[in-house]
Order: structure tokens, then C-alpha cells, then sequence
């Protein structure tokens, strides 16, 4: 059963509320004098545009899209705050929007005066509240500050306060618009846990947000955003993998025609066809044309790379097959730090390299590293295959390394260099360079 | 409009809280706190009683006792509709958050007002022994005309909020509009005192008219209202709030968008 069914959801703006804000009787007045007519039905700013998803029950779904791309309209329409233009919106089950904190907040009134009238804003009934109204205030750890009037928080009191009702709400649905990180490192890790909590339950999620690793660590689809059109739902992995691949082409459109073999969709939504644009190629069985398996990482002696030193070399193997003679076909590599910042990505149409063409029917990649130089931490390292056009065929993310290092040496990477000093009244001949001890 | 009234009391909670916040925010952190609701029309009627009792001494019996009687419910209904105008505009805060029957913020404006007023009464009550005069038996008909005047600001303020949020001007308008209003209604003066060739126009037109000679006739000249007029204005309050509720209705989906 579907919680969230979105049919083909449009939504226009009028402009003049965005230029103008609102009319008034001023300008109705002038323009009926000067009997102009109304403005023209192009005046109207498209936010969203044919828009179709289901969401099943119990999902975690996870909406990334540039900014203005139409995620919060969607979250929006979703809430019921916006009705649709055109399409449907069909909601089953108790929602709770998490769009902006602290709705109907009132200054002058303590913490637990607002968490009343909150609770009531977003829902609960005023028995429920009292019930909870100590789990809410503990969640808070508000503690002594709970009495006192909310202007007399800090931000982060006031959004811990807000964030803890909104969370006790108890909905089939929630909504979350880039709310996760509420406060200090831990009230986060306590606002995540309850998230999960939310998760385990079964119950459904919808998330916009920004933080590609949260997609794709804790969704269960992601869709994306481009242009008021779901460009493509799917396996949130693939999808951040899309996205991040068109934000680097900096491409804000779909670019080029689907290619004729898109395979329908699966699994959730019906996408429109032209927003397939990255399906993979498969052959007549409906299996990959090219399968990548056993992949992994190895050091200088042919172990299995775990903790590596910044000095070190790597060497990523991967074993590929193909199902037919394949000739458009290269690979590329991406490493990543752990908050999911792009360190390095290369790929043999980048450089050029030359593969032998066709590609063997099955044999093995080597990618080696000679020095990784890279700062203390742990990395990810994604390797896939594509055709020069981007489509990808198969790619392998899950393969993680640690960096440990003895040194305090800061940032990203571990430039190579030496250190020099210069005594001015002798030749540079007798100078020694300086070394680690 | 059934739909509409419906909603309003399946969020009775909402609205109940919504408005027992603003009458405690009304004078939140002032030193006398909840008394302001007692002293504000106190000082206004000391005021009136200096003005109209002492410097223009009409030859109305009990003038101020009298006066009073049609202020009280005149302020409940001016300041209903001056704040209503804007209870849908000017709460941009929770109209684009959160997904709740709109008119919920304009019987909000009322239900405060109406709390106000009627915690106002005591002090008519305690003005009409002052002069002499107990409530008799006619006070029977008093909730009537109450929930006749709530019916017809109920419609008058569902409408104007809704045009508000396209046509800001409205809000303005209105309170030019509320002070002329207030001039043709029989509070200052009985009904009597006017024309005659005048007073049916203005009975027939202000239904706020009727409204007023009833509570004077159960409060100051202890009668049973005028059947006539107040069923005739009943009648219009139930027709108009059925118009505005289809307005306020046609318009409710734009409300987050225009704000």
C-alpha cells in the first residue's frame, strides 16, 4: 500500500505575487481605468511540472534537487498547505510536517506553554500533550529553562524545543525539510536516533535535504528534483550518483534525448520516460551489458587495504564481465571523504586512455595509486563503468579505506614537499635539508 | 458553509488555545496583567461619564448606564472586524507551516473579542445598580441577540479576511468604514432620536442597528427586543455568512500562497 500517491502534480505561481507581492485596489483601480486586461496567463512561474510518485508505506524517500528545483513545493503539496494546480495528491495516514520549526511560537510564553500550543498547531490533542508533555520537555533538556519565556533562548534551546515536539507528534508521515542538524553534536546524534526510531516503526519518511550521504546511508529511494520534473526515482545510491555526476557537468537541464533502449521503470513511480536518461544499458535477458564483481582494495603487498599510511599506494581490482562485444565503454574512479566531499574522480575518457577495444569478454581491471597522499581519515572509493554519453552499466561503491597518520598535518590532502631555510651569507651548496627525526 | 462550521469545531481545541493565547499575550509581562481587561473599558467609561454626564448633559435618563449598553457589544464587533481583517494575512507564521482550516484564525479574532466583552459585562451590570436599575426577566432574550451578533460578525469577518489577503487596502478602508458605521448606529443616541424618513432606511440597511435597539430594550427600557427587525437581521446574518463562507471557501487554497 502507497502512503504518498502523487498523479501527475502541477503547480503554477502567479509572477505578480512574486514582483509585486499583492494587488491592490490601487493598481485593480488604474487598470481598470486604463481598461488594460488581467495579465496574461504566462505569468505564471512553473514550480512544478507533471509531477508522478508513489510512496510506499513504511519508506524512507529522500528528495535531492538543486535549490529552486521544487522540493519544498512538493513537500509542500504533500503537507496540504498548497493545493495543486492540476493532478492529485493522495494522502493516506496522519501527517506531520517538520517544515519549519516552532510554528506559532510565542515569545512571551514559556517552553511549556508553547509546547501546548504547538502540539495543538501540529495536531495532538490536548490530552495527548499533557501525557507526553514530560517526555517532550526531558527530549528537549531544557531542564530549568522550560518555565522561562522562549525569547529568552538561544537559538538552539529554541530549536531543541522545537524540534521535540514536533518528533512527538506520533505521525504515519513525516515530512522533514533540511531540519537534522538541530543543535550541538549531540542533540544531532539524539535527533538521528529518533529519526530511526521513526524508521524501525514503519513508518514513512519523506526528506529534502541537501546531505547526499544522509540520502543514501539512510533512504530507502531517492528522488530527483531538476526543473519542477522528477528526473529519475529510484535506488537512492544511483540516484545521488546521477545528481552528483549532472551537478559536476553543471548541466541544468536534461541534455540529451533518452537513449531508445531506457528500459521502463521499477519499482517505484512511473517517471516519464524523457527523465531516464541514466538507465542503464541492459541486454535482451534484462541482465547489464557489463557486470563489475569481486571488486576490492589492496596495498603494496597484495593484502587487503583496511588503514593505510598517507605514503602509501593502493590498488583497486575489479573483475568485469560483459554479455556482448562492447566498444563504448570506459572507467572511472571517485574517492570520497566521509562527509561525502569528492577528493579525487577520474575515469579513462577524462585522461584519455586508450582501452582495448572491444572491451574482452571478462577480465580484470587494475587501478593503481602509487602515492595516495591523503590526510588522516576514512575514504570511499566508488569505481563504475559507462559509456562516453554517462550511462552507466555497473559501479561499485561499498569499498572504504582509513588513512592513519603520526603527523598533525591539517586539510585534505598530504601535499608532497620539503622544507628549506636559506642562511643569506652562504651559498645554498652547504645546506642541509631538514627531515622529520 | 456547514463544511466550514463543521471544521471550526472539529479544531475547537486549536481554536480555544489560539485564543486563550492571545487574551493572556494581550498583557503578558504588563505589571497588572489580566486586570487591563477589567480597567480598559473602566477608564473608557469614566471618560464617556466625564464627557456626556458632566460637560454635554443630555437629557437621556441614565445616560452613561445607557450608553454603555450599546458600546460594549459595538466594541466587540469594530475591533472583530478591525483585527479580522487581517487575521488571515498577518499569519504568514503558521498558514505556510502547517495544514489547518483557515478560518479558524478569524473566529480566533472573535472568540478573544467576545471573551473580552463579556468579562466587560460585570462592570455594565455594576454600572446599571449604580443607577438604580436591576436586569429583569427580558434579559432572557439577551443570548439570542449575542448569537445573532456573532452570526452576522461571524460572516462580516470571514469575508473581509479573505478579500484582505489579495486586496490589502481593505484592512484600511475598514476602519474608515468602522468609524462611519459606528455614527449611524443607534449607540450614542436611542432610535428614536432619529428621523424618522431616516430610521427605516438605516434599520433596514445597518443591521447592526437592530442589534444595538435590541440590547437597549432588554438592558435600558426593560422589553422584549422588536421581533421584526432582529428576525429580519438574523435572516441576513445566516444568507451572508452563507455567501462569505462560499468566498472565504472559493479563496482558502491561494491563503498560503498570497501571504
Amino acid at each position: 500500500m502507497d502512503a504518498i500517491v502523487i498523479q501527475d502534480v502541477s503547480k503554477h505561481f502567479r509572477k505578480s505575487t512574486v514582483q509585486r507581492h499583492h494587488t491592490t485596489f490601487k493598481t485593480e483601480l488604474i487598470r481598470w481605468v486604463r481598461r488594460e486586461r488581467r495579465p496574461q496567463p504566462q505569468n505564471f512561474i512553473q514550480s512544478l511540472n507533471g509531477v508522478t510518485l508513489r510512496i510506499p508505506q513504511g519508506s524512507t524517500t529522500g528528495l535531492i534537487g538543486r535549490n529552486g528545483a521544487g522540493k519544498s513545493t512538493l513537500l509542500k503539496l504533500i503537507s496540504g498547505i498548497y493545493s495543486p494546480t492540476s493532478g492529485k495528491v493522495e494522502v493516506n495516514g496522519r501527517i506531520s510536517a517538520l517544515l519549519d520549526l516552532g510554528a506559532g511560537f510565542h515569545p512571551d510564553f514559556s517552553g511549556r506553554e508553547n509546547i501546548l500550543i504547538n502540539g495543538i498547531i501540529l495536531g495532538m490533542s490536548r490530552s495527548e500533550i499533557r501525557a507526553r508533555m514530560q517526555t517532550i520537555i526531558d527530549f528537549s533538556e531544557l531542564r530549568d529553562f522550560i518555565d522561562e519565556p522562549v525569547r529568552t533562548y538561544s537559538s538552539g534551546m529554541y530549536m531543541r524545543l522545537a524540534f521535540s515536539v514536533a518528533t512527538h507528534v506520533d505521525p504515519d508521515i513525516l515530512l522533514i525539510d533540511e531540519i537534522l542538524a538541530v543543535g550541538d553534536e549531540h542533540f544531532s546524534r539524539k535527533s538521528r536516533a529518533k529519526m530511526n526510531e521513526f524508521k524501525s516503526r514503519g513508518k514513512t519518511i519523506v526528506l529534502v535535504t541537501h546531505d547526499l550521504n544522509t540520502v543514501q546511508t539512510w533512504c530507502d529511494f531517492a528522488a530527483w528534483i531538476d526543473g519542477g520534473r522528477i528526473r529519475s526515482v529510484g535506488n537512492p545510491k544511483d540516484i545521488v550518483d546521477q545528481y552528483k555526476q549532472a551537478v559536476e557537468l553543471g548541466e541544468a537541464q536534461p541534455a540529451s534525448p533518452p537513449p531508445a533502449n531506457a528500459p521502463a521503470p521499477t519499482g517505484l513511480g512511473s517517471p516519464e520516460p524523457a527523465f531516464e536518461v541514466k538507465s542503464p544499458p541492459s541486454d535482451a535477458n534484462g541482465r547489464m551489458a557489463l557486470q563489475l564483481r569481486h571488486v576490492q582494495l589492496l596495498d603494496h603487498r597484495g593484502r587487503e587495504a583496511k588503514t593505510l599510511n598517507p605514503n602509501d599506494g593502493l590498488e583497486v581490482i575489479a573483475d568485469f564481465e560483459t554479455g556482448e562485444d562492447l566498444t563504448d565503454v570506459g572507467f572511472s574512479i571517485r574517492i570520497a571523504s566521509s562527509d561525502g566531499v569528492h577528493v579525487y574522480g577520474t575515469s579513462s575518457f577524462a585522461e584519455p586512455i586508450e582501452l582495448p577495444k572491444p572491451l574482452p569478454r571478462s577480465g580484470t581491471l587494475r587501478f593503481t595509486i602509487e602515492r595516495l597522499g591523503l590526510a588522516q581519515g576514512t575514504y570511499s572509493i566508488e569505481i563504475g563503468a559507462q559509456t562516453r554519453a554517462g550511462i552507466t552499466y555497473d559501479s561499485a561503491s561499498a569499498l572504504s579505506f582509513c588513512i592513519a597518520s603520526s603527523s598533525q598535518e591539517t586539510g585534505m590532502v598530504m601535499l608532497p614537499h620539503h622544507w628549506l631555510v636559506v642562511h643569506r651569507d652562504r651559498s645554498t651548496s652547504h645546506v642541509q635539508p631538514m627531515t622529520a627525526p | 458553509m456547514l463544511r466550514n462550521l463543521r471544521e471550526l469545531y472539529q479544531y475547537r481545541a486549536l481554536l480555544w488555545s489560539l485564543t486563550l493565547r492571545e487574551l493572556k499575550a494581550r498583557y503578558r509581562g504588563s505589571v497588572l496583567g489580566f486586570l487591563w481587561t477589567f480597567l480598559n473599558p473602566t477608564l473608557l467609561m469614566v471618560a464617556y461619564a466625564l464627557v456626556f454626564g458632566v460637560f454635554m448633559k443630555n437629557e437621556t435618563k441614565n445616560y452613561v448606564f445607557f450608553l454603555f449598553i450599546g458600546l460594549l457589544p459595538w466594541t466587540f464587533f469594530s475591533s472583530s472586524v478591525g483585527m479580522g481583517a487581517s487575521a488571515i494575512s498577518d499569519r504568514r507564521d503558521l498558514l505556510t507551516k502547517v495544514r489547518f482550516p483557515p478560518q479558524v484564525l478569524p473566529a480566533t479574532v472573535i472568540l478573544t473579542n467576545l471573551c473580552n466583552y463579556l468579562l466587560s459585562l460585570p462592570l455594565m451590570f455594576a454600572l446599571g445598580i449604580y443607577f438604580g436599575t436591576l436586569p429583569s426577566w427580558h434579559i432572557v432574550a439577551y443570548p439570542l441577540i449575542l448569537a445573532i451578533q456573532i452570526l452576522f460578525t461571524l460572516a462580516l469577518v470571514y469575508f473581509v479576511s479573505a478579500v484582505n489577503v489579495a486586496f490589502r487596502d481593505l484592512q484600511h478602508i475598514l476602519s474608515n468604514i468602522l468609524t462611519f458605521w459606528f455614527f449611524v448606529t443607534p449607540v450614542l443616541y436611542a432610535a428614536s432620536s432619529i428621523p424618522p424618513r431616516f430610521r427605516e432606511v438605516i434599520m433596514l440597511v445597518n443591521p447592526m442597528a437592530a442589534v444595538m435597539i435590541s440590547y437597549q430594550a432588554v438592558f435600558y427600557d426593560h422589553r422584549l427586543p422588536p421581533a421584526g427587525p432582529l428576525i429580519l437581521v438574523a435572516v441576513e446574518s445566516v444568507v451572508f455568512l452563507w455567501l462569505a463562507a462560499l468566498v472565504f471557501d472559493h479563496r482558502r487554497e491561494d491563503f498560503a500562497e498570497l501571504v
